[in-house]
């Protein structure tokens, strides 16, 4: 499709928008074998994406400890696209069929915190969280949109 | 989709290539029971251009209708050549049934007819012996106009006079002649309808199936921007939650488009959705030519908010 060259300079135009206009820290880019191309991981300054039914679960985890629970932010995938590409269906299914829900790294380190009885809305963020990746699309004049594709019926987060 | 779904075949009609029911106990256990609302399309004979609450018949799309056939619990009936071969076939007893049949239509018609007007004249007595100065009207409603205008005879009776109030009931009249708006008496239902194939036009079938056999329930999608408008239960209930395209396995989908319908999804606070048939192992090669049996996935796009 494209060029290695190109991708390179792709994830790199990411990488840096991430880092510099979005204050993203612990960027990194991640290879493996089955994946069409590098993918981008890191960690944003606040939480991106928190499912409808998460949110449903925190409420009452609140209301039971009777004070606000902190939102830290999340580690997410992203992947650097150009507006020229097309996409199909079957690509995105191989590319989901080859991540973990979780990027690398973190899932350890998150996994010890699920002991207790409230910490059903812990869960969204290891075993429950869902497969989702950032979509970062980028023109040639270096803009970059940032859309969640989620592998499955995902509700939508307002409605 | 619960157990206690009661046996019935929805009988769909094909007419000029679309698909129809007229029979609106089965508008409303297909609705109930099947996820499918479909669209009603009918007016009103006397206003055509109407486009605003349609009634019967309900139009199906070809996916719905080869869901229902698929189901086992609707038959695809070709109206020609169904009405033309089973009027041929129709005998002395057949003919006597349905003359029956109508002259008790008209009995219950010319009934309510005058249930009608009984409530009619007792509304406008109950007003004149209100008013210090009666100054009944006559009715101009035009649902009642048109009811008095069906009971034909009754029109031109001289006992009819402008002043309800003062009309004694008209003489014995014939019941009101009526035209049938289904042939469904005509053509009695045969016991084991044999469907008819639906038309393999629709591509999204899978799709159709997919988020049909969730619970969920789809309209058309025009109103959003995508096939589909996709609600989680019925739309009388819920608002849309994604709107939904579908695309071949292997169609290459331009990003801007992704990008373009995930921005709109999001702005009318919805996600785009959309999914493909995975092509299963060709047995026999049958299985690719049906549809519907393979592997669906489905993907949400959603604005990241950043």
């Amino acid at each position: 499709m494209a060029s290695p060259d190109h991708i390179t300079a792709l994830s790199k135009v990411v990488l840096n928008n991430l880092e510099y206009q979005h204050d993203w820290t612990q960027v990194k880019t991640h290879e493996q074998p089955n994946l069409p191309r590098p993918l981008i991981y890191g960690l944003p300054p606040k939480r991106l994406y928190v499912h409808p039914d998460e949110q449903v679960d925190v409420i009452k985890a609140e209301k039971e400890r009777g004070k606000p629970i902190q939102q830290e932010p999340e580690v997410e995938w992203v992947l650097p696209l150009h507006l020229s590409e097309k996409w199909s269906p079957a690509q995105f299914a191989a590319l989901f069929d080859a991540i973990e829900a979780v990027p690398p790294g973190v899932a350890r380190e998150e996994a010890l915190h699920l002991d207790g009885t409230d910490a059903r809305w812990r869960l969204w963020r290891g075993p429950k969280r869902g497969k989702r990746i950032l979509l970062a699309t980028v023109q040639d004049d270096s803009t970059v949109t940032y859309y969640w594709i989620h592998d499955g019926l995902v509700k939508p987060r307002q409605n | 989709m619960d157990a206690t779904v009661p046996e019935r075949r929805v009988r769909i009609s094909r007419i000029a290539g679309r698909y129809l029911i007229f029979d609106i106990e089965d508008v409303v256990y297909i609705r109930r029971h099947h996820g499918i609302c479909a669209v009603l399309t009918g007016t009103m004979p006397q206003n055509p251009t109407q486009n605003l609450f349609l009634g019967l018949p309900v139009e199906l799309h070809s996916e719905e209708a080869k869901l229902l056939v698929d189901k086992g619990v609707g038959y695809i009936a070709d109206e020609l050549t169904d009405h033309l071969s089973r009027l041929s076939i129709m005998d002395g007893n057949l003919r006597k049934a349905y003359l029956q049949h109508i002259k008790q239509q008209r009995r219950n018609a010319q009934q309510a007819f005058e249930e009608e007007k009984a409530k009619i004249q007792a509304k406008h007595q109950a007003k004149r012996k209100a008013a210090a100065k009666p100054n009944p009207t006559v009715t101009t409603n035009p649902e009642e106009a048109s009811a008095i205008a069906e009971s034909g005879p009754s029109l031109f009776d001289p006992s009819m006079s402008p002043n309800p109030a003062k009309e004694t009931r008209p003489k014995e009249t014939l019941p009101p002649s009526i035209t049938p708006t289904t042939s469904a008496h005509l053509l009695p239902i045969p016991s084991n309808p044999v469907s008819t194939a639906v038309d393999p036009s629709s591509s999204s079938y899978p799709l159709y199936k997919y988020l049909n056999s969730r619970g969920y329930y789809t309209t058309p999608g025009l109103r959003f921007g995508g096939d589909y408008s996709v609600y989680p239960g019925d739309p009388f209930r819920y608002h849309a939650h994604h709107m939904a395209n579908s695309y071949g396995w292997d169609e290459e989908i331009p990003m801007l488009d992704l990008v373009m319908s995930g921005r709109l999804g999001t702005a009318v606070k919805k996600s785009f959705l959309f999914g493909a048939e995975k092509p299963g192992k060709e047995v026999g090669g049958a299985a690719k030519e049906e549809g519907g049996h393979g592997e669906v996935r489905v993907f949400c796009i959603e604005w990241a908010g950043m």
